[in-house]
């Protein structure tokens, strides 16, 4: 495999040039009547998803931004954003 | 001499309606806890469901190395009894399943890491296994090839050496355990793919396959690298891993050059040779969640100048094939062995990591005992899912593994 | 020595030009341009090696290095396909796992036990008792592996890398690669085109006539073809040849890799080749499908293609009496071919009942060859090489014997999908090539030639044509590097072009025959592993029902050839052994490389990188010993005591200084840059004020720390502050990662290496600073955590900071780069009469620890909490509204006892210091010592370390279990923290 990632500001480069930042799960939850398993779950629980996520990347290697992509985790490869979410 | 070539692990059968006991996953850890409910348990009405072929995923792609050197009190236990049933699984299942008790040299590089060493080999002592802090010289006469120069980008302080560790034929271990397994009646279903799991009132009642419904109250989940995804996606049940693409390889075979698995964390690389005669290298992850098994040309060239630094006479060898695997990480790099809390009934056993194969037999055994009886057996309880959202990571690595930003 | 057909116009080497080379210490005599293997041929070596298990004898059989029997070592490195490798004037060769000579190996014997070696043997035997594994395993070991190395060898020769990028990669350098790189270049495109062999031309270039077309004698000679396209490409200036180069790993978005062996004048030995491309053409033709039968792999045994390009291409006739058996027209071709140079040709059997090319029948019965169609070889004679044949009907029924020396065996052929397969290509079986195919290209790659099935030279060459237009469609679609130009005029191009080939020779119909009638005992489906047809069924009935499975089990294909011999035999004959199953073959899996690379090739020419900081060479001058930490060489000691006692003393008595330039150092400014600090910071940053330094922590969502440093105020709005060494790279990706939903409006530099940090420390320090500067530096003025900004020598400027880290009057000055050698020499000279002196890392970690002063990864791992390490203190749970990272996490745990807690220790009856990460037990592991010493300065040892909370109070015996300690405990006793100058007297006057 090896992996490009289309940044914002960059354009397509090198997978190595990123740093992944894990599944996007939104801002993070409020903190009233916060309970340790919603916590837990914003910071450490996943769905593993076999196919196209929603993920985060750094360009660290690059201009420093931090931007969101669709990837297939099963080929591994950078894919178009999903109408849905357009 | 060797009789009649029969089937190993049973003539092919229909799938049955119902199962006392139901393992999605065959691999080392289905196969193990299968082999250990009918043996300790008396629990042989058991299907073992497998979407492709026995030991397809992780068993297959792993580079067979055993050891007991961990850093926790929690885990070095169960890694201990892991390494001590390959003389006693041999024996029982009457395959050789080549325990090549050769012992394991971790390369420390640095004044911190020999620091780091010392911990875990005073936790290994204290338990009872053989481990020992030795200097670079000490290191260069176990293992000759290796550059003990200061020139080299990680120069080799000293290491860590644990003799009881080895290689085992991994291979082996997948046949020789669903050979055992199906003696007592387990049967092993192949080509067969789990597709939905079905509960009632909190329990389970029975599971959906492309070839039917089978009815049971015990279910197990242990699929290796593809638990993560099967247990959020049948079950609902999010974990906290990152199941993440795997790398090794081989060189050509050569006549014996390395007695010792040597490893390096600096370098990210281990080498064995392998009773074939070839050297297996490997370690690489890229940090971000895949399930391809397609392997990079980044890391087979990243391994090239690793070994070509530490261990500078394998540059005359070839490599001759590179493989993938899947690797499921958890944030504290222990693994998750839970059940019959969630939905009563459900047992899962996951986030081994690349640990997944030197623990298989310990981690089968307690699991078919989790099962048979429905309360976590000690060894196993601090391996909870619940850790997480209370904080107590097991500190199996220093560093947290999380593949959020850099922490 | 044999005679050299000197005059064919299709020879590659130059007889002239002769080559001397050391085999087994005899000097034997080739020709430029020969391999090894051609050589050693030449001079009537037959038998080049003995097989790994049954040690049987081994010759030349592909010439292109598909199984291990041509291995040799060659120049002290093992394992060289001598088929691939151009003999050199004085190389060394030598042959490989024998005992002996291969020609008479005393391992021979060997063969005969075959029926105690059925397929997974070793699985069922060895084990009992089991106390003979262990020395059987030592046997086994001696057996396995080919080649011998040294584990002192160095490897010679050089190592170079390059990282071209191209618009269209062609894969092959044959006929159809080179249609399609002149295809692809003519629409201005960038190409660059691989061939594995030295020159370009793929099996064109030892061809002859084309017979199959009946006016074949009007036509060009098909070697002539080759070269005429070869001299277009090699002069074309939008394409770049690499010849000699082997494609080793093709990946997803375009990336291919492979290796190019240095010609004489080269710079390099080998060199590896890593190329993006956006689009990919591979035109990698067939390799030979083995024909089984048994002893098919005796000396003399050998593929067509092995055959005619000895003749055609060294010069070589191979044999004098031959006999063909094989299942393809090109088979024909060869017999015709090789009769006319001069080879006897006793019969040539066809695998094939029909559909043979007839004019290829003509040509055979023009020169008076027998021909047998449905004939077969059953079994080769001769023990070391060939001496006669055994043919038969398909059935077995009827045979006949030939004497002969040469047995020109082929089934059919093999396209090579590797470079499909690899970058996810999946494969389908097609029932008329009787090829895998790919079912799903990967994106933008266009497969062409031979391995489509295409055997017409016109249509090879169309269908290059076809590939190379359409790659250079899919750089034009891609609109932001071509503008979309001439889009559709490519595309009415690609159409007239698949036109016109439709109307030549499609795919040809291949065959699906695979082993002659035989029992199999010693016919081998894999020559690198010695696996036979029987051990293959054997397998299948023990249940191993898939080709990967069988691999596994057999070990079939799992050698250096790479699976080149038994890759497409084995789901073939497996899908017959279970015909019954309907299921059609199953491919088994190809792996990178696609040949055996030289683990120093992919090393190519790596370089150590480390950083230095401005003090590195005048630290080295005064006798530091460096070592290297994290990216940075860093002063760890300055002399060989690593004690560092005296280092230690010049601290608390006189002064010394530190270079502490690897620490982070950030800006941050713009009308949220407080935002930012309150988010990441867990101390309230509102409360920084003008002119002070404020020490604070970050902490993760787990709460755990993973950052302390200190925050000045520059400005409103604008802050100078440090991180750890450790997280100087990952602290700008922190902070935005932190804020990234917030939309806020900030900038972050990181000042890292413009920056160099003296740490100045000593009850002297006061003293050496007042002599280069006229600053008023008094306690009063600038007193302990103050921040100062002021020019020394009215041309450098400082930030000086009043810090304690070492427990003593202590100031930190950030500086410029390029000043800190300037300043450094000020401070040295102005210090010598207070007798100033170096100190280094450990130093300083002794003399923090005194203090208790924690370094994170020290005296934390990453589960620690702020909590756990006593830092409470400096988390404001007040600014809610900050969602600071940490704080959900760090109120979570706040109040479970269970949790472990830092606490100081001194060891028992004056007790030397317990080593670091020496565990606290009592039955179980109940914590572990983070740093402890000896401490000079308080004549006792004492340390701290992280135990469960249980044992956090004052006066707590601490039973302490090291490593080596054979049960042996010391211990120790929880004190209050710190142990040096508690009230901190000394660092704030």
């Amino acid at each position: 495999m090896s992996l490009t990632i289309t940044c914002p500001i960059c354009g397509k480069r090198n997978g190595y040039e990123f740093r992944f930042g894990g599944e996007d799960k939104g801002p993070r939850p409020d903190e009233d009547s916060l309970t340790p398993q919603r916590w837990c779950e914003y910071v450490h629980l996943n769905e593993c998803v076999a196919g196209v996520q929603k993920e985060w990347w750094v360009h660290k290697d690059g201009c420093g931004s931090w931007f969101t992509i669709h990837r297939d985790t099963v080929m591994n490869v950078e894919v178009a954003k999903p109408e849905a979410d357009r | 001499m060797f009789g009649k070539y029969k089937p190993m692990w049973g003539e092919k059968t229909q799938l049955k309606s119902s199962y006392d006991a139901v393992i999605i996953g065959g691999g080392l850890h289905g196969l193990a806890t299968a082999y250990y409910l009918a043996k300790d348990h008396g629990i042989t009405d058991v299907a073992i469901i497998e979407k492709n072929y026995i030991g397809f995923g992780g068993a297959g792609r792993n580079t067979a190395i055993v050891r007991a050197n961990q850093r926790t009190q929690y885990n070095v236990p169960l890694y201990k009894e892991a390494l001590d049933l390959w003389p006693i699984l041999t024996k029982e299942l009457d395959y050789n399943l080549m325990f090549n008790n050769c012992g394991n040299l971790n390369l420390m590089h640095s004044e911190a890491a020999m620091k780091a060493a010392r911990m875990t080999i005073a936790t290994a002592q204290f338990h009872g296994v053989e481990s020992h802090l030795i200097d670079a010289k000490e290191a260069k006469e176990l293992v000759p090839a290796l550059n003990i120069s200061e020139d080299i980008t990680y120069p080799i302080h000293g290491a860590m050496f644990h003799p009881p560790g080895g290689i085992v034929r991994h291979d082996a271990v997948v046949w020789g355990l669903a050979r055992g397994a199906s003696k007592f009646g387990v049967e092993i279903h192949q080509q067969t793919e789990a597709t939905a799991v079905n509960t009632r009132n909190g329990k389970i009642v029975s599971i959906e396959t492309n070839r039917g419904t089978i009815n049971t109250n015990k279910l197990l989940i242990s699929a290796g690298g593809y638990s993560a995804a099967l247990i959020y996606g049948m079950v609902g049940i999010k974990l906290p891993i990152s199941v993440l693409t795997i790398q090794a390889m081989v060189t050509q075979p050569l006549k014996p050059l390395l007695d010792h698995v040597v490893s390096s964390g600096a370098y990210h690389c281990y080498a064995n040779q392998t009773l074939k005669g070839e050297i297996a290298t490997g370690a690489h992850m890229d940090q971000w969640p895949n399930y391809t098994t397609q392997t990079t040309a980044h890391y087979i060239k990243h391994q090239g100048e690793a070994l070509s630094e530490f261990m500078p006479c394998l540059r005359g060898l070839r490599f001759m094939r590179i493989w993938a695997g899947l690797a499921d990480m958890t944030p504290d790099m222990a693994p998750i062995l839970d059940g019959n809390d969630h939905i009563e009934g459900f047992y899962f056993n996951c986030g081994w990591g690349y640990f997944g194969f030197k623990s298989c037999s310990a981690s089968g055994k307690y699991m078919a005992e989790f099962m048979a009886k429905g309360q976590a057996p000690d060894m196993i309880k601090p391996f909870n899912l619940r850790r997480y959202e209370q904080h107590k990571l097991m500190g199996e690595t220093a560093e947290l593994v999380t593949y959020t930003p850099n922490n | 020595m044999m005679t050299r057909i000197n005059q064919l116009p299709t020879l590659r080497v130059d007889p002239t030009k002769k080559v001397v080379f050391d085999y087994k210490g005899k000097d034997y005599v080739g020709a430029h341009g020969d391999t090894v293997a051609t050589a050693l041929y030449y001079n009537d070596v037959r038998i080049f090696g003995r097989s790994l298990k049954y040690h049987r004898p081994r010759g030349l059989y592909s010439l292109d290095g598909e199984c291990s029997n041509t291995c040799m070592e060659i120049d002290g490195i093992p394992n060289v396909r001598t088929e691939n490798t151009l003999v050199k004037q004085g190389m060394k060769v030598k042959e490989q796992n024998v005992k002996g000579s291969a020609e008479n190996d005393m391992m021979g014997f060997i063969d005969k036990l075959d029926f105690m070696m059925p397929a997974g043997f070793y699985y069922k035997t060895m084990h009992k008792p089991a106390s003979i594994w262990p020395v059987a395993m030592k046997q086994i070991r001696k057996a396995a592996g080919l080649g011998v190395l040294s584990p002192d060898f160095e490897m010679p020769g050089k190592f170079d890398q390059i990282f071209p990028s191209a618009d269209v990669v062609v894969i092959g350098g044959g006929p159809a690669g080179m249609s399609a790189a002149l295809a692809s270049a003519d629409k201005g495109l960038r190409v660059i085109i691989m061939e594995s062999r030295p020159w370009l031309g793929g099996f064109f270039d030892y061809r002859t006539f084309d017979y199959r077309d009946e006016n074949y004698k009007n036509n060009k000679q098909l070697y002539s073809r080759a070269r005429e396209l070869a001299s277009k490409v090699e002069s074309h200036a939008n394409i770049r040849v690499f010849t000699h180069t082997s494609v080793v790993g093709t990946y997803t978005n375009n990336l291919v890799t492979g290796f190019q062996i240095g010609k004489d004048n080269d710079k390099f030995t080998e060199r590896y080749i890593e190329i993006r491309a956006n689009a990919v053409v591979v035109a990698t033709g067939c390799i030979e499908r083995p024909l089984i039968f048994e002893n098919n792999e005796r000396p003399g045994v050998m593929q067509v293609g092995c055959v005619h390009r000895l003749a055609r291409t060294y010069g070589i006739l191979a044999g004098e009496r031959a006999v063909f058996s094989v299942g393809h027209d090109l088979g024909l071709e060869a017999a015709i071919d090789l009769f006319d140079l001069g080879m006897k040709i006793l019969c040539v059997a066809d695998v094939r009942e029909d559909g043979q090319n007839p004019h290829l029948m003509i040509e055979l019965a023009k020169r008076n060859i027998p021909y047998l169609k449905g004939w077969v070889a059953a079994e080769a004679k001769g023990g070391k090489r060939v001496k006669g044949v055994v043919m038969t009907t398909l059935d077995g029924t009827i045979s006949r014997d030939f004497d002969c020396d040469l047995i020109v065996a082929s089934a059919g052929f093999t396209p090579l999908n590797g470079p499909l397969t690899l970058a996810h290509a999946k494969l389908r079986y097609d029932s008329h090539t009787n090829f895998f195919v790919a079912d799903k290209m990967p994106e933008k790659t266009h497969a062409a030639g031979r391995m489509l099935g295409l055997e017409d030279s016109l249509s090879i060459e169309a269908s290059g044509v076809i590939a190379g237009l359409k790659a250079a469609l899919d750089c034009k679609l891609m609109k932001e590097s071509y503008g979309n130009s001439d889009v559709d005029a490519l595309k009415s191009e690609i159409d007239a072009t698949v036109a016109k080939q439709k109307e030549l020779p499609g795919p040809a119909r291949g065959s699906k025959f695979v082993t002659a009638p035989v029992k199999g005992r010693k016919s081998f489906i894999c020559f690198d592993e010695d696996t036979t047809i029987k051990n293959i069924r054997q397998a299948i009935e023990m249940g191993f029902d898939v080709p990967e499975l069988i691999k596994r089990f057999t070990s079939a294909g799992t050698g250096p050839g790479q699976g080149g011999i038994p890759g497409h035999n084995l789901p073939l004959y497996v899908a017959k052994y279970l015909a019954a199953s309907g299921a059609p073959p199953k491919p088994t899996t190809v792996r990178a490389p696609l040949v055996p690379t030289l683990i120093a090739t992919y090393a190519g020419s790596k370089h150590i990188m480390m950083k230095r900081t401005p003090m590195d060479d005048m630290q080295r001058a005064d006798g530091g010993v460096f070592r290297k930490i994290g990216v940075w060489e860093r002063a760890r000691y300055f002399s060989d005591d690593f004690s560092c006692k005296k280092e230690i003393e010049n601290v608390r008595n006189n002064v010394g200084m530190l270079d502490g330039s690897t620490l982070g150092k950030f800006r941050i400014h713009g009308p949220d840059a407080l935002k930012v600090l309150q988010r990441v910071y867990v101390s309230d940053m509102s409360k920084v004020k003008l002119g002070r330094v404020k020490y604070s922590a970050m902490c993760n969502d787990d709460g755990c720390v993973i950052d302390d440093g200190v925050v000045i105020k520059l400005a409103e709005n604008d802050y100078y502050f440090t991180t750890s060494t450790a997280r100087a790279g990952a602290t700008i990706e922190w902070l935005r990662y932190h804020t990234r939903f917030d939309g806020w409006d900030f900038y972050v530099v990181n000042l890292t290496d413009s920056m160099g940090v003296i740490n100045l420390s000593g009850p002297n320090a006061r003293k050496v600073l007042q002599k280069i500067t006229s600053e008023d530096v008094s306690n009063s003025a600038f007193a302990f955590s103050g921040y100062k900004e002021f020019m020394v020598k009215d041309t450098i400027p400082v930030k000086a900071m009043r810090l304690g880290f070492v427990g003593e009057l202590s100031y930190e000055f950030h500086v410029p780069s390029s000043y800190m050698v300037s300043l450094w020499n000020m401070l040295k000279d102005a210090g010598k009469e207070f007798n100033i002196q170096n100190f280094g890392v450990e130093a300083q970690n002794v003399l923090r620890m005194e203090k208790c002063h924690i370094i994170l990864g020290q005296e934390s791992e990453q589960r620690t909490n702020l909590l756990d390490l006593g830092l409470g203190f400096l988390w404001d749970r007040t600014k809610k509204d900050a969602k600071t990272v940490g704080a959900v996490a760090l109120r979570q745990a706040e109040n479970d006892p269970t949790r472990f807690r830092l606490v100081g220790f001194e060891m028992e009856n004056n007790g030397r210091a317990a080593r670091d990460g020496a565990l606290i037990v009592d039955d179980k592991v109940r914590g572990y010592v983070c740093t402890a010493r000896d401490s000079f300065t308080l004549n006792k040892a004492v340390g701290m370390a992280l135990v469960e909370s249980h044992l956090a109070k004052v006066g707590t015996r601490l039973e302490i279990f090291e490593d080596e300690c054979g049960g042996e405990r010391i211990y120790g006793t929880v004190v209050p923290m710190p142990f040096y100058d508690p009230d901190g007297t000394r660092m704030k006057s």
